[in-house]
């Protein structure tokens, strides 16, 4: 993916002193997606020597088919944090999207395609909805989307009460099955990425969007129409969580209200797993993808390990908790406590 | 009016701004159902808002020095499944208490361990630490059924009266009072102001960072913990999921309250009202009858009007 290459740092970042050299420097911005790169390897390698047909090509589609909703969601929220905000409200959006999805679409092409193209505008709406309080109502994000979050899901319960719906075939099949040894739902992530990401992340919207997560004053003082690019960055979620949710649906071939309920914390978790920063301003696309990956990947493996299901949950917040705290260990070794608040 | 409003500063504003909404949100339950105006019904949503007030003492305390504590939820279920199981076994009910204190100063080091040993963000840290402790109840529940006998003491804590008052409520004055005089009157209160305000500062002032994060989260684990006990009595049951509803309605309390996320400002008299409104407008919207879908489209929006119209972030 090109634009993983892009630096996201920007221009005078204040958490990095000078003296530091170039190569350490870009060894510390990727340290999140490298370690994420090296756990999915060993995760997967894990899996492999207990399940060697996972690396067939329809192993390999199903490693893909449990990860790509949340990397959709980790991406949406990615761009969220990067702005500084936060999105409480994903699991919610998709919740929604799906209930609609999943009880408007017919079986004809044409209706199909009219629910695809509603579903995203219903992201684009509901991302904007999160913007316009957080931007333009100025209220705190965690509160905003906390509360949106209940309206969505909400209005989901009324769509849809209970999990039923249908999705068509095809549609199913189209995302979720694979091409030769390529799985689709690899592709669908791939063409999110490159027809969203990489066309925002490209023009200055992304260096604004990473601007004004780093430094909203220096920002606004810049010229930058900060609200703007808030509002900018919560619809952007919003459509990533729609595109998620649309995958859910082809996955699942059904609708349920209460689908995404997890992909809101794990949409975080994977973020600052792959080394999003939860104060804004610093992080990679490839580390929130790599980061749901690993985590979702984990969570499919445990069962294959005879892993009782009672231990499941235990098992998920002591990797986080680790993986959080392997973070945080460095930090033991800074010489004074006032580098700690400079972070 | 205005010139009397001026004169008040803006952190007793928020506070006065939060029992004015309380009063408006009383006044639109009656309105709905004339229910609200009886002893009864009014006693019923004071305990309900212990439970929530109860909690929002420690969250109070976290949002104040900056942070935030999401571990409630599973340390209320794993609190109660705990303590009513031991209770039994070890035939006293004063047992319970000790695993109340037990969960509550363990969820706490957690808690510290992670927000200010390794310095990871608490909204993340936390809501960790909470599905690992609903993975420990999980595995607890699984090998050891809970018990349906609860330690007389919880009943009588969450359903008995002293004298026309709930004694639930009267245990959550006492702990109010204690929790104001504790951030008013003593240097730790001070202490929790000055590192919501400025850590770097209040480091360089002498503040004993380390000290005040354990006090603060240990306090925290303790109230969600006896929240734990106290719904096991009002239920008479201790199940799997218990807290699941105790999330966030407790940090909604606060901010409603006038204690802003970014902490240093604000205080547990604002959280109290917030306790109340978050109570009421739950119990209006359940006597109106309307589908669950509706109930939480009505109640994210309320929250969200409230927080629009009172506690927007300044510039």
């Amino acid at each position: 993916m090109p634009s993983e290459r892009r630096s996201m740092r920007p221009p005078e970042s204040r958490s990095r002193p000078r003296s530091r050299g170039l190569a350490s420097q870009r060894l510390a911005e990727y340290a999140g997606p490298l370690s994420c790169a090296i756990g999915l390897v060993v995760v997967v390698g894990l899996y492999a020597l207990r399940q060697p047909l996972i690396l067939s090509p329809f192993g390999l589609a199903s490693l893909a088919n449990v990860s790509v909703a949340l990397a959709l969601a980790a991406v949406g929220q990615s761009i969220v944090l990067l702005a500084a905000g936060l999105d409480l409200s994903i699991g919610g959006q998709i919740t929604l999207i799906n209930c609609v999805a999943a009880t408007t679409m017919g079986n004809s092409g044409l209706s199909i395609a009219t629910v695809v193209v509603v579903c995203l505008l219903i992201g684009l709406c509901t991302g904007s909805i999160n913007g316009l309080l957080i931007a333009y109502g100025r209220v705190e994000p965690l509160i905003a989307t906390f509360c949106t979050a209940f309206i969505f899901t909400g209005a989901a319960l009324i769509i849809l009460p209970r999990p039923g719906g249908s999705i068509p075939d095809g549609f199913a099949t189209a995302l979720t099955d694979s091409w030769g040894p390529l799985p689709l739902s690899l592709v669908l992530l791939a063409g999110t990425v490159l027809l969203v990401w990489t066309p925002v992340f490209g023009s200055p919207l992304g260096r604004y969007i990473v601007a004004v997560g780093d430094d909203a004053e220096s920002a606004r003082v810049s010229g930058l129409p900060v609200r703007r690019i808030e509002l900018a960055s919560y619809m952007l979620a919003g459509l990533f969580a729609a595109v998620a949710a649309l995958f859910l649906a082809a996955e699942t071939t059904s609708g349920d209200p209460s689908i995404g309920q997890i992909y809101t914390m794990n949409s975080i978790a994977a973020a600052v797993l792959g080394g999003v920063s939860l104060s804004g301003g610093r992080g990679t696309l490839i580390g929130p993808i790599l980061g749901s990956f690993v985590l979702a990947i984990i969570m499919s493996a445990l069962a294959v390990f005879n892993v009782s299901a009672f231990w499941q949950n235990f098992i998920e917040g002591l990797i986080l908790m680790v993986v959080l705290g392997l973070g945080g260990l460095r930090l033991l070794a800074a010489g004074n406590w006032l580098t700690l608040f400079r972070q | 009016m205005s010139y009397l409003l001026q004169r008040i500063s803006p952190g007793r504003r928020r506070v006065l701004f939060s029992y004015v909404i309380l009063l408006a949100v009383y006044a639109a339950c009656i309105a709905v159902n004339r229910e609200f105006l009886s002893w009864n019904t009014l006693r019923l949503q004071l305990v309900q808002a212990t439970f929530i007030g109860v909690i929002a003492i420690g969250e109070t305390f976290a949002i104040l020095i900056g942070q935030i504590d999401l571990s409630v939820p599973w340390t209320i279920t794993l609190s109660a499944i705990l303590a009513t199981n031991f209770a039994v076994q070890f035939d006293s009910q004063w047992v319970a208490f000790a695993v109340v204190v037990g969960v509550g100063v363990g969820v706490g080091l957690l808690n510290t361990l992670g927000v200010f040993v390794l310095r990871v963000h608490s909204l993340i840290w936390t809501l960790s630490v909470n599905l690992l402790l609903q993975g420990v109840a999980l595995i607890y529940t699984n090998a050891v059924a809970p018990t349906t006998r609860i330690p007389p003491v919880a009943s009588f804590l969450a359903l008995g009266n002293i004298g026309p008052l709930p004694t639930g409520f009267v245990l959550w004055a006492c702990c109010a009072v204690l929790a104001i005089g504790a951030l008013r009157l003593l240097p730790f209160g001070r202490c929790v102001y000055a590192i919501g305000t400025r850590p770097a500062a209040a480091l360089l002032s002498g503040v004993r960072l380390g000290r005040i994060y354990v006090i603060v989260f240990v306090l925290s684990g303790l109230c969600s913990a006896l929240v734990g006990l106290l719904l096991a009595g009002y239920s008479s049951q201790a199940y799997l999921g218990m807290g699941n509803d105790y999330l966030m309605p407790p940090v909604a309390a606060v901010v409603i309250g006038g204690t802003p996320l970014t902490g240093g400002v604000g205080g547990y008299v604002g959280s109290i009202a917030g306790a109340l409104i978050v109570v009421l407008l739950q119990a209006m919207l359940i006597t109106l009858n309307v589908s669950e879908g509706a109930r939480q489209m009505v109640f994210g929006a309320l929250l969200l009007a409230l927080a629009f119209l009172f506690i927007r972030r300044s510039r």
